[in-house]
């Protein structure tokens, strides 16, 4: 007869348990030191703000409970997910709802010290050692069997993802295949043990269960319990400074390794380089390899396609440019020309405009922005007319702030002296650096896509409508980047018709001439590029639409219709007054 | 009765692989889509490297086809392979019943407007070498108003990955300084820049072209392309290149500028290429059987090619083909 509730079986999970409880804290204390101390500070005074507090609960129901982005991304994934993750978070929850109402078999009432023991295992295996109220045996048996449902999506997904609505999955390695065995029959180990109550299965359950927890720490499965620190360390508004430290180290464990950015990502046009994406990437971090984490690190278009799709949110986009900052490149840059650069200025404009180089090698684009400019009445002047200065987005994607510095800090002098008080960019490129590391305090930076629909909406220009059914492509580092959708469609539609792409917007496919990558050949460049026109010309129109310079220059290489930016479009259409 | 031969395209190769096979006892056929008879020679003034009138050349081949069966303005709309041969409809409706078919359908200029940076079609100063030839046939060209200054750009659409042309167009080196000597002849007191990556001074007589360029003409040859060209406020060009060779950047202020455009396989036989079987290399050019002995063969049975739809080529090495391609043809009907 036992005086205790207990059984030997419940020792693995015991076991188990106590590790990973161990390693969490470690885990998080780790983390937490390895945060910049200012960085830190931010992360104290971002709980007790407001409004962070309020969006960290927000989305720590919402993303850690609820699983809302899977489903918005794929229904399907989003059931079985959540059929898994949340069922079992609410079996754990009844379970222990349900302690004080469980009526023991053998009668033994345990108080005190034992009793908080024997608490931290009841509720896992009450089945052997008591029996609950109806209600409570429905509702234990409706989340096992909806675990279960889950895991049967699971297999199927396994085994054929296109079911799911899903080409490529990650693959893994032993220790991933094994702890998801593990976790697959967890439950279906459950179910059998407390129907028949037959020893050898509550072994196995409690044997599993142990797997499961000591191999946690080690494998995707650790995004369960760090994903709720990730997301209270963003909304603190932290930027990854290291790449396997803090903040990075934070996302590496957060990441599932669903492999949804496999799809979404541009190189997958060519399976070879499916393995570049960023599910990879935080799995080669997350093992040290830095070889190849460099590697792809320098691969990466920079797109941001993986980071708009990923369910977690991991921006993977930071943490490869915070590898590429922590390799010392050799770049020979000399910036001393930058002195001999006359910062005097003849006539104080209101409207700045800087063509950027890309700009530059497309003069289409720069001669319709003057049109525009002169139609409308604008006191204007062109920044960089004789040549100016690059911007410094290139030298930070190489992951040289210092050099790039000194570009923005001249540029930046340049821009205050001119007494403008709004400088207009048509090259997304610049715009993310002008945007992101320059400081013009009292100057608005717009892209042109914003000031040509500013003036169409404030009449400053009249454009005249025409038949030509067109599909704009959104720039990576306009649209993904900033959001900027609405206003280039608002100045495409004044023009023309729009058409739909097969993606759009967030989900948009870069160009194939991103800046970001070091090490794309142009064949593989070549193939995201068809790849990405073809989805463009989904509905057929007339003529492709972008917003930069680069996109126009990569798409019209393999584009079968003409393609334009949209400033030309509007050159084109519009009514000298 | 004489076997029929199609032969594609009435250029340079078209016509003189047609001369050859006549003379063989054989029966050609050229269908040819334009208007006339000659090709892009027919567009040129003179020819490198001794300035011969290309008038001479085109005029001496006109005449050993005019006894040939001709079919202008015509284009093959639809090709099939029968027991005999093969049979061809053309854009007429005519069709013809030929035992072997030549493509000698040659190439398109680069579209120049593709190299935006050079901003043709964008100011109004940057032609192409083509529209100089013409400039030097008729004497009249708005763009060209007594220029100062002068520059020829080479390799526009060459050797050049960002517009998926990584191969060398052969000819244009030696095109670029014929037409900067004749320029300084138009115009001596012009200064004429060319800018060059290399230069391919591949035949006889062009090298001493390339010296006599720089002794006799005071042609500047830059070593480094020029990367944008955009216009000042008269209307003048302002280019950018960098003097490798120096290593410095400069800039430019020029009155015309000459974009040397490459070759590219002419799009046009693309449909009749593909009915027929015969691939396009990597470089868009179409594949012949090998490079050295069966350089006249496609790898279908029948179908041979010749002159500049295989690859860039000189007008010599075309005509030359085109002689070779009439034995290649000639052995194969013997043997059939």
């Amino acid at each position: 007869m036992n005086q205790y509730i207990f059984h030997p079986f419940v020792l693995p999970f015991v076991l188990g348990m106590a590790f990973v409880l161990t390693y969490c804290v470690v885990g998080l204390l780790r983390i937490i030191g390895q945060l910049p101390k200012d960085d830190r500070k931010k992360f104290w005074r971002s709980l007790v703000t407001p409004k962070t507090a309020w969006a960290n609960i927000r989305d720590l129901f919402g993303d850690c409970l609820f699983h809302v982005k899977i489903w918005k991304r794929n229904p399907v994934l989003g059931y079985m997910h959540s059929a898994i993750a949340f069922g079992w978070f609410m079996i754990i929850v009844i379970g222990h709802v349900m302690l004080f109402t469980l009526k023991p078999l053998e009668g033994v009432d345990v108080q005190g010290f034992a009793r908080t023991f024997t608490n931290f295992y009841y509720p896992i295996f009450y089945k052997h050692f008591a029996t609950e109220t109806p209600t409570f045996a429905f509702l234990m048996d409706f989340f096992l069997l909806m675990i279960i449902s889950g895991i049967l999506i699971a297999v199927v997904k396994k085994i054929y993802s296109k079911i799911v609505g899903v080409k490529r999955i990650t693959k893994f390695g032993f220790a991933d295949n094994m702890i998801r065995f593990a976790l697959w029959t967890i439950f279906p180990f459950r179910l059998i043990a407390e129907k028949s109550n037959i020893m050898a299965f509550w072994w196995l359950y409690s044997i599993d269960l142990m797997i499961f927890m000591c191999m946690l720490p080690f494998t995707r499965y650790m995004h369960i319990p760090t994903e709720a620190l990730f997301i209270l360390l963003r909304h603190a508004g932290l930027k990854p400074r290291e790449p396997r430290k803090g903040y990075a180290l934070a996302q590496i464990y957060s990441c599932p390794s669903c492999g949804l950015c496999i799809d979404a990502c541009p190189m997958s046009v060519n399976d070879k380089n499916s393995g570049n994406t960023s599910a990879y990437f935080m799995k080669k971090l997350r093992n040290a390899n830095d070889e190849e984490a460099k590697r792809i690190a320098e691969t990466c278009m920079q797109c941001g396609k993986c980071v708009a799709v990923c369910p977690v949110s991991i921006e993977s986009c930071d943490i490869k440019m915070s590898q590429r900052e922590a390799t010392p490149y050799t770049i020979n840059s000399d910036h001393s020309y930058l002195d001999s650069i006359s910062t005097e200025v003849e006539k104080s404009p209101s409207v700045l405009y800087f063509a950027g180089c890309m700009t530059q090698l497309t003069p289409k684009i720069m001669r319709s922005m003057k049109k525009i400019m002169d139609a409308a009445g604008e006191n204007y002047e062109f920044l960089d007319k004789d040549g100016g200065i690059c911007c410094g987005r290139p030298m930070m994607l190489s992951g040289k702030k210092a050099e790039a510095r000194a570009m923005i800090e001249k540029n930046t002098e340049l821009i205050k002296k001119s007494g403008a008080k709004k400088l207009v960019l048509s090259c997304p490129i610049c715009y993310k650096v002008f945007k992101e590391e320059y400081n013009l305090e009292g100057i608005e930076i717009q892209h042109h896509t914003q000031y040509i629909e500013e003036l169409i909406k404030c009449g400053k220009i009249y454009v005249e409508r025409r038949d030509t059914k067109y599909v704009y492509h959104d720039p990576c580092e306009l649209g993904r980047a900033f959001g900027i959708y609405d206003e280039p469609r608002y100045v495409v539609h004044s023009v023309g018709q729009i058409v739909d792409a097969k993606s759009e917007k967030e989900l948009s496919i870069c160009c194939g001439g991103s800046l970001g990558s070091f090490n794309l050949t142009q064949q593989e460049r070549d193939e995201i590029t068809a790849n990405s026109v073809n989805d463009l010309m989904f509905n057929n129109p007339d003529e492709i639409v972008t917003a930069c310079p680069l996109c126009l220059k990569t798409f019209s290489k393999k584009s079968p219709v003409k393609v334009k930016d949209i400033a030309e479009i509007v050159g084109e259409q519009i009514e000298n007054c | 009765m004489k076997e029929n031969i199609l032969i594609i395209g009435g250029g340079a190769a078209g016509m003189e692989a047609a001369t050859q096979l006549k003379k063989l006892g054989l029966n050609p056929i050229i269908v040819e889509k334009s208007d006339k008879l000659g090709g892009h020679i027919a567009q040129w003034d003179r020819l490198f490297p001794a300035f011969h009138p290309a008038k001479d050349v085109v005029e001496q081949m006109l005449n050993n086809v005019k006894d040939i069966d001709v079919r202008l303005n015509t284009e093959v709309t639809d090709i099939q392979r029968n027991s005999d041969g093969f049979k061809a409809t053309l854009s007429n409706n005519d069709t013809i019943d030929a035992k072997a078919v030549i493509l000698a359908t040659g190439f398109d200029l680069f579209k120049a407007e593709r190299k935006q940076e050079y901003g043709y079609g964008i100011y109004n100063n940057v032609m192409t070498s083509l529209e100089l030839e013409r400039f030097f046939r008729t004497g009249k060209d708005d763009r060209i108003n007594n220029p100062k200054k002068i520059g020829f750009v080479h390799c526009v659409g060459a050797r050049d990955v960002k517009v998926g042309n990584t191969y060398c167009s052969k000819v244009c080196c030696t095109t670029a300084l014929k037409q900067a000597c004749e320029m300084k002849e138009v115009f001596p007191d012009a200064e004429v820049y060319t800018f060059y990556m290399d230069l391919r001074m591949f035949g006889p007589g062009y090298e001493d072209l390339y010296l006599k360029t720089q002794k006799d003409f005071d042609v500047k040859c830059i070593r480094g392309r020029v990367c944008e060209v955009s216009e000042d406020m008269d209307g003048r060009l302002v280019i950018k290149a960098e003097d490798t060779l120096f290593g410095k950047p400069l800039k430019m202020t020029l009155d015309v500028l000459i974009l040397m455009c490459s070759m590219e396989k002419a799009k046009s036989i693309d449909k009749i290429q593909q009915q027929l079987g015969v691939a396009n290399n990597s470089d868009g050019f179409m594949q012949n059987k090998d490079m050295y002995l069966g350089m006249n063969d496609s790898k279908q049975d029948g179908v041979f090619v010749a002159g500049t739809c295989t690859a860039p080529k000189s007008l010599p090495d075309t005509i030359g083909e085109a002689r070779s391609v009439a034995v290649e043809v000639f052995n194969y009907i013997n043997n059939r």
